[in-house]
């Protein structure tokens, strides 16, 4: 898997870089804006991970001219600003998740991580099966245009379930996915979480979205709407 | 620009010179006509007079007795002529003078003629053909005339001209000078408002004076609510630097304390990476404080709050993803928020990250509008958890700057404190309650909408 890390600060850059490679990733660098695009366009970048105050192009424009030429590679950004609105400002101009800087180096491996592992056959940022919407972008999901109120936990498993929409994912590996920054281990197994999914996709049971096979795990039935 | 009241003052003047300038010119052709009128009368008059005192001579017409005595006084400036197509006559006043009386003219024919007079002066010349029969039955042609020099008239023109235009000047002199006085008065609150601005500039004043003709109410008001902005903002931002330099000093006097004693770097590991730790609180804090401007609602368009709450939702999820919780947007369409954008994503980044923190499992965002004046609301956004919920006894504590209602979960505290003065700012209200929906805590915000 190869990265790509955007960031002007050296010490900050050659320490992501470290961590990563540590964590078994390929990990191209670029200090400024100009050459985080220029990477970004000639590498075949799995990830990149992008520091949103860098010099020659802000970091926010270099996510939306990348996302503009449909480089669908996740981003994650960089800020080290705590205000909500920078955060909010990155998500919108196309990144998928946010790391606060000071940050913990496991953080951000783990976060990497979860976008890669998220990351699947999808080329827009809305998931659409027949009547179920995902929206990666907004974390909203709806069931025939209504929106549907899901929790943190719930909507990973969705989400993991239509990015790969069609394959059967095993119980231990949506297990990973659910607890995967390792915090605290919820007594609730994966059948609880997938029951309540269901009764708030499908309360009727008239569309039966999540099949269970039993020894093998869940697949998401709904076939994907050609994009 | 050229000032409001020269403005008027030259537009009025081109108007009045316009409309006074036409009443002279209609006043004058009607003076005229009239005058035209009566000379023809006087001189009609005269005609006929001359008509009934003529007799018929065999050797021509005669006049016998004259009834005006201008008639027989030479240059008295009345002329009279009879034509009988022979010697003819003249009367005795026109001796000596030149006076061409015209050609003669048929029976019944009239004629009023200008013509060039003694010394040179015009005169107008009223003629009569007349069909004369005398008694013996013969009938002769006969051509009065009657002529007045036009000086007097001339004069008397001349005069009522001059006072016309005397009146009218006087007339539109004093108009203008009303005018000028009643705009002197009516804008002085425009020039009064351009002194208090200076004031404010060189520092003299704080702010506007509060009463204002209605037409400057607004403008008052507003630069008043954009100065009082201003100020709270560089109040807290000098707060903010200073605050931020005073808790720096002690991670760093701490630090240089264990540098003083260390003798390796391990030893120096712990204390550093705590101080460091408290240093990026501190800054976080500090920049929390200084985040919202808040107060200035001038020119600012009025901002849809759902797309905010949905921003910030994604934001949030992100952020707290290691908790099994979710956050409802139920804030419904077309609610809208008067004031900066910016302001009111950190408004509600803080509630709503507090809710997020201290939830068990729901957070949900709502509003609610009311009508307050024809172009303002007041917004009432929501934010409730199922969390645990501000103790009763912690309510006035939690607002207090820097107090936490529970020391262990950072944030509390100062992101209310910092809420409840930027929406006083806005000239709202923050208010804390239990939730009746979801048990735990209930923070409504009272914001200006539209």
């Amino acid at each position: 898997m190869r990265i790509l890390v955007v960031e002007d600060e050296e010490i900050l850059r050659e320490s992501l870089k470290r961590e990563l490679v540590a964590a078994g990733f390929t990990v191209d660098v670029a200090s400024d804006g100009e050459e985080g695009l220029y990477a970004g366009r000639e590498y075949p970048v799995d990830l990149a991970i992008i520091d949103l105050g860098l010099p020659k192009l802000p970091g926010l424009e270099l996510i939306r001219t990348l996302r503009a030429e449909r480089r669908g590679f996740p981003i994650l950004v960089l800020t080290a600003r705590d205000r909500w609105q920078d955060k909010v400002a990155g998500l919108d101009a196309g990144a998928d998740d946010y790391v606060t800087k000071p940050f913990q180096f496991e953080e951000v491996v783990a976060r990497v991580q979860a976008l890669l592992r998220r990351a699947g056959g999808w080329a827009s940022p809305v998931l659409s099966c027949g009547p179920i919407v995902l929206d990666l972008r907004s974390q909203t999901v709806a069931v025939n245009r209504q929106a549907v109120d899901l929790t943190t936990f719930e909507y990973r498993l969705l989400e993991h379930l239509m990015m790969r929409a069609g394959d059967v994912i095993s119980k231990a590996e949506l297990t990973e996915r659910l607890y995967e920054q390792d915090f605290e281990r919820d007594s609730n197994t994966i059948e609880v979480f997938m029951g309540r999914l269901r009764r708030k996709l499908d309360p009727d049971d008239t569309l039966q979205p999540i099949e269970t096979l039993r020894g093998r795990g869940y697949r998401f039935a709904l076939p994907r709407d050609p994009n | 620009m050229p000032s409001l009241r020269r403005r008027l003052i030259v537009s009025l003047s081109v108007s009045l010179v316009l409309f006074f300038g036409v009443t002279i010119v209609a006043l004058d052709a009607v003076f005229r006509s009239l005058a035209d009128r009566s000379l023809d009368e006087l001189l009609d008059a005269q005609t006929v007079a001359l008509i009934a005192a003529t007799e018929m001579t065999p050797e021509g017409v005669t006049v016998t007795r004259l009834a005006d005595p201008r008639l027989t006084t030479p240059g008295s400036g009345l002329y009279a002529a009879i034509d009988d197509g022979r010697r003819g006559w003249r009367s005795p006043s026109s001796i000596g003078a030149q006076v061409d009386f015209g050609s003669p003219l048929a029976s019944g024919e009239r004629r009023t003629v200008r013509a060039p007079g003694p010394e040179g002066g015009p005169v107008a010349v009223r003629s009569r053909g007349i069909a004369w029969r005398d008694d013996d039955g013969d009938t002769y042609a006969l051509t009065f005339s009657v002529a007045t020099t036009l000086e007097p008239y001339a004069q008397q023109l001349q005069r009522v001209r001059t006072q016309m235009f005397g009146w009218f000047a006087a007339l539109a002199i004093l108009l203008l000078a009303t005018l000028a006085v009643l705009l002197r008065r009516s804008l002085a609150p425009v020039q009064q408002l351009e002194q208090e601005i200076r004031g404010i500039e060189t520092g003299a004043r704080e702010a506007l004076s509060t009463r204002w003709p209605r037409e400057l109410d607004g403008v008052a008001t507003n630069l008043n609510a954009l100065l009082a902005a201003e100020r709270g903002r560089i109040v807290r931002y000098r707060n903010t630097l200073g605050n931020l330099a005073h808790n720096l000093k002690t991670p760093l006097a701490v630090m240089r304390a264990s540098l003083h004693g260390a003798t390796s770097v391990e030893e120096l590991r712990a204390p550093f990476e705590r101080e460091i730790d408290r240093m990026s609180g501190i800054v976080e804090h500090q920049l929390r404080r200084a985040a919202p401007g808040g107060g200035a609602t001038v020119g600012q368009a009025a901002i849809e709050v759902r797309p905010v709450v949905a921003d910030l939702r994604a934001a949030l999820l992100r952020a707290h993803s290691h908790k099994d919780f979710s956050i409802e947007n139920a804030v419904p369409e077309a609610v809208r928020f008067v004031g900066d954008r910016y302001d009111l994503g950190e408004l509600l980044g803080n509630v709503m990250d507090n809710a997020c923190k201290w939830c068990q499992s729901r957070v949900r965002v709502s509003a609610t509008v009311e009508p307050q004046s024809p172009t303002r609301t007041r917004l009432r956004i929501v934010v409730e958890d199922d969390g645990p919920g501000i103790p009763d006894s912690e309510l006035g504590r939690v607002l207090e700057r820097g107090q936490r209602a529970d020391e262990a979960t950072p944030g509390h505290g100062l992101g209310l404190a910092m809420v409840r003065d930027a929406v006083g700012q806005y000239g709202g209200e923050l208010r804390l309650a239990r939730s009746a929906a979801l048990g735990g805590a209930r923070i409504e915000l009272e914001l200006p909408g539209r």
